[in-house]
């Protein structure tokens, strides 16, 4: 019993870690748009398919493939942050539901289109099993714990103690005023923008050979459970993220574990209405910021 | 509405009022209500049976795009749980159908009243938040409606979901609704009832109170407008709506199945309310012959059809940020009806 507990939470953290990872570039692009991404999600199908494409097609080993999802991903999301995002700054939020709504219906099916909508099988990654405090599991596993912690260490120094980082807080705080004292509000959001999408399609290429099958409506699950992270960790909350995410993982993976695996994608949603009832700015901010 | 004091504001209110009680009586909706009905009925003599098809469906997606316009157009708010109520009203008539084999009638109120009725202890909570809260709950109904409708097995047997809904027979000639033509008929019937109601709605002194509250929520509080409970009425009737719209989906695909809940039907009621024109009824059924007609010409190609869906979302957004209204408005409207 107690090793099937401890089993459920360290399943919990990966999967939690993978959710962070791809929710922050949601929250931070909420931070300075005040507007939610439909389209997240796609970021993180992009990411997968980019990678499954470099593996299949032109052999590329899977660290190789890691560096091609990033890189795919954040040039489209540059050219979708310069032709749509930037454009959402000051404009009211049904536009930003719209249009975010628009571009994840193309980008997916864009992909169905070209790929076919069958499942695909991701070939790559390190799924060896070793053991760590009577626990087997995979190496990609730990692999993605880490990631996500130096990827949150990386997030909350730029946060801190950088321009851009700097540039962001101002702009989630009052775009008005940093428009008045000349912080070049479209830049800082496109940047925001690409880091996110870039953090998406990392995520879904360090889950990908866990996962295994690859195909173009995986995005969709994956934005939804963003909201519900992203709501559980206080809007543009980056630390809060994390937190959240490793507690959705480990309740899903409870859920999933003693009442059911198909109740799991459930409890993201029923937490996201309590939470925007009860503390409508999250369990990790102080402050509501919308 | 800061750096304008509240007289000013009234009085743009009241202006406002004025210029629309104006162009409502110029623009002669009846007319062209009854253009569009004599158009409708004629349609059959020339069209195919497919035209037909394409029109029932569009005229099933009026009734929730119906409700959904009137929480957009009428209180400013953007709810995505349309789709759940199309769901839960298709599944209400299917199981009553099924079960008790009541007549189409019985099953199509029924399934308006149980959608209202789901909707009044979820907006309770849900319409406290404001602007992107209200839309993730509101997406949050549509997900854990699905997660019902596949996991409540004994009830909706799950993911096989319910096959065999009888189609509605009223059992006198030619109202029999068994066919397409029959069915046809029905549905034109059901959507013109329905925007009948709507409009009739929309002119009551409660209607000019839904307008008031989407112009200045705050003022209309002020002024003794009951803002929660309007809003309420609002989120609840527009589920029955939806609910309705279900019901005749269900009797007319005569399958069921917790697909019924995908994203695909919120985002064409959306794109159908936001197409047409928020807060115009013309504009909304215009839409919705407009884009489902789009949809079901591209059944065929299934993606296209959603990147095109994509695509006019954009366009919206970023070209048509008043839908086809205005276009409507220039082509329907007399010379002199020029909106500031």
């Amino acid at each position: 019993m107690w090793g099937l507990v401890a089993e459920q939470i360290v399943n919990g953290i990966v999967t939690g870690s993978v959710y962070a990872i791809v929710a922050v570039g949601m929250t931070m692009t909420f931070g300075v748009l005040r507007a939610i991404n439909f389209a997240h999600g796609e970021y993180y199908m992009l990411g997968t398919f980019a990678a499954w494409l470099a593996i299949e097609h032109f052999d590329a080993a899977y660290p190789v493939s890691v560096l091609v999802a990033i890189v795919a991903t954040a040039a489209i999301g540059a050219l979708i942050g310069f032709l749509v995002m930037q454009k959402m700054i000051a404009a009211p939020f049904q536009s930003g539901v719209l249009a975010t709504i628009g571009v994840s219906l193309i980008l997916q099916n864009v992909v169905i289109l070209a790929f076919g909508g069958g499942y695909k099988y991701f070939n790559g990654g390190y799924i060896e099993p070793v053991e760590i405090f009577g626990i087997g599991l995979a190496q990609q596993r730990i692999l993605i714990v880490i990631v996500a912690l130096f990827v949150f260490a990386g997030l909350e120094l730029l946060v801190r103690h950088s321009w851009l980082g700097s540039s962001m807080r101002a702009v989630s705080q009052n775009i008005e005023c940093c428009q008045v004292v000349g912080v070049d509000v479209p830049r800082v959001v496109l940047h925001t923008f690409v880091i996110g999408t870039a953090l998406a399609a990392l995520s879904g290429v360090i889950t990908a050979p866990l996962n295994v099958s690859v195909y173009g409506g995986m995005g969709e699950m994956i934005t939804l459970k963003t909201f519900a992270i992203i709501v559980i960790g206080g809007m543009g909350n980056v630390r809060g993220t994390l937190y959240a995410g490793w507690m959705l993982g480990v309740v899903e993976s409870f859920v999933a574990g003693f009442l059911g695996l198909q109740f799991r994608d459930a409890v993201g949603f029923i937490a996201l209405i309590a939470i925007l009832m009860w503390r409508p700015h999250g369990l990790f901010s102080t402050q509501s910021r919308f | 509405m800061s750096g304008m004091d509240t007289s000013t504001v009234v009085a743009t209110a009241l202006d406002k009022r004025l210029v629309d009680a104006e162009t409502t009586r110029r623009s002669r909706p009846l007319f062209q209500a009854v253009i569009l009905a004599g158009l409708l009925a004629g349609l059959p003599l020339v069209a195919g049976t497919y035209t037909l098809h394409a029109v029932i469906i569009s005229m099933i997606f009026l009734l929730p795009a119906l409700g959904l316009n009137l929480i957009v157009g009428y209180t400013g708010m953007l709810s995505l749980a349309q789709g759940a109520f199309f769901g839960i009203g298709a599944y209400a008539s299917a199981l009553m159908a099924m079960h008790y084999s009541t007549p189409f009638y019985i099953n199509i109120v029924f399934a308006g009243l149980v959608a209202g009725l789901v909707a009044l202890p979820l907006g309770v909570p849900a319409l406290r938040l404001r602007t992107t809260s209200f839309v993730m709950c509101t997406l949050g109904f549509v997900v854990i409606s699905q997660t019902l409708a596949k996991n409540w097995i004994s009830l909706t047997r799950g993911d096989m979901g319910l096959s065999g809904v009888p189609k509605p027979d009223f059992g006198f000639g030619p109202m029999n609704a068994a066919d397409t033509l029959g069915y046809y008929w029905l549905a034109i019937a059901v959507a013109g009832l329905a925007t009948a109601a709507v409009s009739a709605l929309v002119a009551s002194p409660a209607g000019r109170n839904f307008i008031a509250i989407r112009d200045n929520e705050t003022l209309a509080e002020a002024v003794g407008i009951a803002t929660w409970r309007y809003k309420l009425i609002v989120f609840a009737l527009s589920a029955a709506f939806a609910g309705v719209g279900g019901s005749l989906y269900a009797h007319y695909l005569t399958v069921v199945s917790p697909l019924s809940f995908s994203m695909y039907y919120s985002t064409t009621i959306l794109i159908i309310v936001l197409g047409g024109g928020a807060g115009s009824i013309r504009g909304v059924v215009v839409g919705s012959l407009v884009f489902v007609a789009l949809s079901e010409a591209l059944r065929i190609a299934p993606e296209l059809r959603m990147i095109l869906y994509g695509l006019c979302l954009l366009a919206l957004v970023f070209w048509f940020p008043k839908g086809l209204e205005p276009l409507l408005a220039r082509l329907f409207g007399p010379l002199s009806t020029s909106r500031q």
